[in-house]
């Protein structure tokens, strides 16, 4: 087995003598050549773990080993992890060459090989022709370019991203997204990028890490992580609109008055739903977080399904819409063809798809042996 | 932006504004170029018939100004300008120096605590005279009265919160992450600082040595206490020009404080923006 390029062990990060747990013993292998998103909402962990990876700041406890090396503790210059800021930081002082030579130039790299570096870098970003240009005048894309370009230029081991694309517009940022796609083939980085936007996070890496609270709750392959979230927030993060999640009980048919299945019902207020045959089954019966992603419920007629509730909200989405269904006290979304989206305040029937459903335990959050996609 | 025509009324509260405050700065440089009968005249002279440069000729030769009848200047202004020049320099160069390293520990890596800015600020809080005098005492039992190293070490003392406050805002202004990218690429703490966050800041820094400047040049109270023989600055100077034979030496006054104000006009029309900045501690953003 080849070394992993990164091992994150028991990572933790506190501020304040211990009353402020920014990362909580996070462990995180990242192979070779693979891009790895660290996603989660803001102040969860993503940019100090980042920042300790690359040196910036000392963990408070855990080990952070590189090629099997253990780093802690060795200056940021010398780990050879490249940081592109969400900000930038490009020199502004300096022009568009300057910046790309900055680090070579610091490692007192020979002229010639400089010039050479700095050419092939501004040659594969596009910027060849902005090479003398001052950074002050460049835009927002021009700017996240000769900031990559800062990076790469000293061929770092690693490249780490944070939040790099989050403040240019639309447009620059599908562009940027595709350039670092083709960056990623072309020299096939080990890259760890930090985002709270999922479609980032969904179109550039191999393996997804949802992080909450300082911890990483799943780290997955994309397709895994989407279709079989681990944890309630995973699946409560994922997805747009992400997936319905509903608390409530599962109790046996004798309880209640759930028709055929396998037996087993799950329950909230206003809200019954039998499961599916195979589901639920070994299951002991209890409090459960039932999930069920948006675009796998269909709208049918009332009388058809088990689960009737009311159009409270269209928001339509160009080719779709999402409705807000309410379901006893439950709201959930819904995704729907928008050639057939109801109208507001209409009575709906709702079909729930067996392999739709994930069963998360009560206490613990997690995800539970049940999820019919698994054995499909 | 694009100048803003005013109104009427505007225009009016403007130009009296305008005359309030240009208005010494046009009498000051009238004086200076008439001659020893025009100062007092009565009618005042407003702009005079003949004017001279006698009063610039007697500040730096004492006698010259006896064609006129006056006498009593006992010393030239030479000594003073250069005590001024030496003495707002040095300060100055020693305040923006230490404020600047001040300024990026306070902000960068929260050096001293909370509670530093304002501590350093509180030498701002007392009239420049209530601590005129323990300096005095202090100065005189530490033999530092009467010579330029205590001078500039009051002058710097005494305006450093200046370019710590005006350095600090600076220096919080940049993106902490330029430093930070500096280091990842292999320097360390204090070269990243040398190399990017003081040539990012090198307006500001200017208009903080220009601000300082201003401040030590135009200094009059501590320079008065602390000198006697050996030290003087303009401003003390300005205050010698009164003999006992011909009353104050208006015109000779005036040309010593055009003189003084040249470089003062130069460097604030240079830093005009920055000077707000100043005035507040820094708490106007460009």
């Amino acid at each position: 087995m080849t070394t992993p390029k990164l091992e994150l062990v028991s990572l933790c990060k506190e501020y304040d003598g211990g009353d402020v747990v920014a990362v909580d013993g996070i462990d995180l292998t990242v192979a070779p050549g693979e891009t790895i998103a660290l996603l989660g909402p803001s102040g969860c962990g993503k940019s100090t773990t980042l920042n300790m990876i690359v040196g910036l700041e000392d963990p408070s406890s855990g080990d952070i080993r590189i090629d099997g090396q253990s780093v802690v503790g060795v200056p940021a210059g010398r780990r050879n992890v490249g940081l592109v800021f969400q900000d930038y930081a490009v020199f502004t002082s300096m022009t568009v060459r300057g910046n790309l030579a900055f680090g070579l130039e610091v490692r007192k790299t020979p002229r010639a090989a400089i010039d050479r570096a700095v050419a092939e870098v501004a040659e594969l970003l596009g910027m060849s022709d902005r090479l003398d240009a001052r950074a002050r005048d460049l835009g927002g894309s021009e700017l996240q370019r000769v900031a990559i370009g800062r990076t790469l230029v000293t061929r770092p081991s690693i490249l780490l991203l944070d939040e790099p694309l989050s403040n240019l517009e639309t447009a620059a940022r599908l562009a940027m997204r595709q350039e670092l796609r083709r960056l990623q083939h072309e020299i096939g980085l080990t890259i760890i990028y930090v985002t709270h936007d999922q479609v980032e996070a969904l179109s550039l890496a191999d393996r997804i890490a949802v992080m909450h609270a300082g911890r990483i709750l799943q780290a997955e392959r994309t397709q895994v992580i989407c279709e079989q979230p681990g944890h309630v927030l995973v699946a409560g993060f994922l997805g747009s609109p992400p997936m319905n999640l509903v608390r409530g009980s599962l109790r046996g048919t004798g309880h209640g008055e759930a028709e055929g299945g396998g037996g087993m019902c799950f329950r909230a207020p206003g809200f019954v739903l039998p499961m599916p045959e195979t589901a639920g089954q070994g299951l002991p019966e209890g409090t459960y977080t039932l999930g069920i992603r948006a675009e796998t419920l269909r709208l049918t007629r009332v009388g058809d399904a088990g689960v009737t509730g009311r159009v409270a909200l269209v928001e339509p989405r160009g080719a779709d819409s999402v409705l807000s269904v309410v379901v006893g006290s439950e709201v959930l979304k819904v995704v729907t063809p928008a050639t057939e989206a109801p109208c507001e305040g209409q009575e709906v029937g709702l079909c729930v798809p067996a392999e739709a459903l994930c069963l998360f335990d009560g206490d613990t959050n997690r995800r539970t042996a049940f999820c019919p996609r698994e054995r499909a | 932006m694009m100048p803003r025509k005013l109104t009427p009324l505007q225009a009016l509260v403007m130009g009296l504004a305008l005359i309030v405050v240009l208005f010494p700065v046009f009498w000051i440089v009238m004086t200076a170029i008439k001659p020893p009968t025009d100062w007092n005249a009565s009618p005042a002279i407003w702009v005079p018939s003949k004017p001279t440069l006698i009063n610039f000729q007697t500040l730096f030769n004492p006698d010259a100004i006896r064609e006129y009848g006056v006498g009593g200047v006992s010393q030239a202004a030479t000594d003073s300008v250069i005590g001024s020049l030496l003495a707002s320099v040095s300060a100055t160069a020693i305040s923006v120096v230490i404020g600047l390293f001040s300024a990026i520990g306070i902000s960068r890596y929260g050096n001293g605590g909370k509670s530093t800015p304002l501590v350093i600020l509180s030498g701002r809080m007392f009239p420049p005279a209530a601590i005129a005098v323990p300096f005095v005492i202090m100065f005189s039992t530490i033999g530092l009265i009467d010579s330029y190293p205590g001078l500039i070490a009051i002058y710097a003392a005494v305006t450093l919160p200046f370019s710590t406050w005006m350095l600090k805002s600076f220096v919080e202004d940049l993106p902490r992450e330029i430093e930070e990218a500096a280091m990842i690429d292999g320097r360390s703490r204090m070269m990243a600082h040398l190399t990017v966050t003081i040539p990012l800041i090198k307006g500001g820094l200017f208009a903080t040595t220009m601000f300082v400047f201003i401040l030590n040049w135009s200094e009059f109270m501590f320079a008065l206490v602390l000198s006697y023989s050996n030290v003087s600055t303009i401003p003390v100077q300005l205050a010698k020009y009164v003999t006992a034979t011909a009353g104050t030496l208006y015109g000779v006054q005036a040309a010593l404080a055009v003189l003084a104000m040249v470089p003062l006009v130069i460097v604030g029309y240079r830093i005009q923006s920055h000077l707000a900045r100043g005035m507040t501690f820094g708490a106007i953003k460009q």
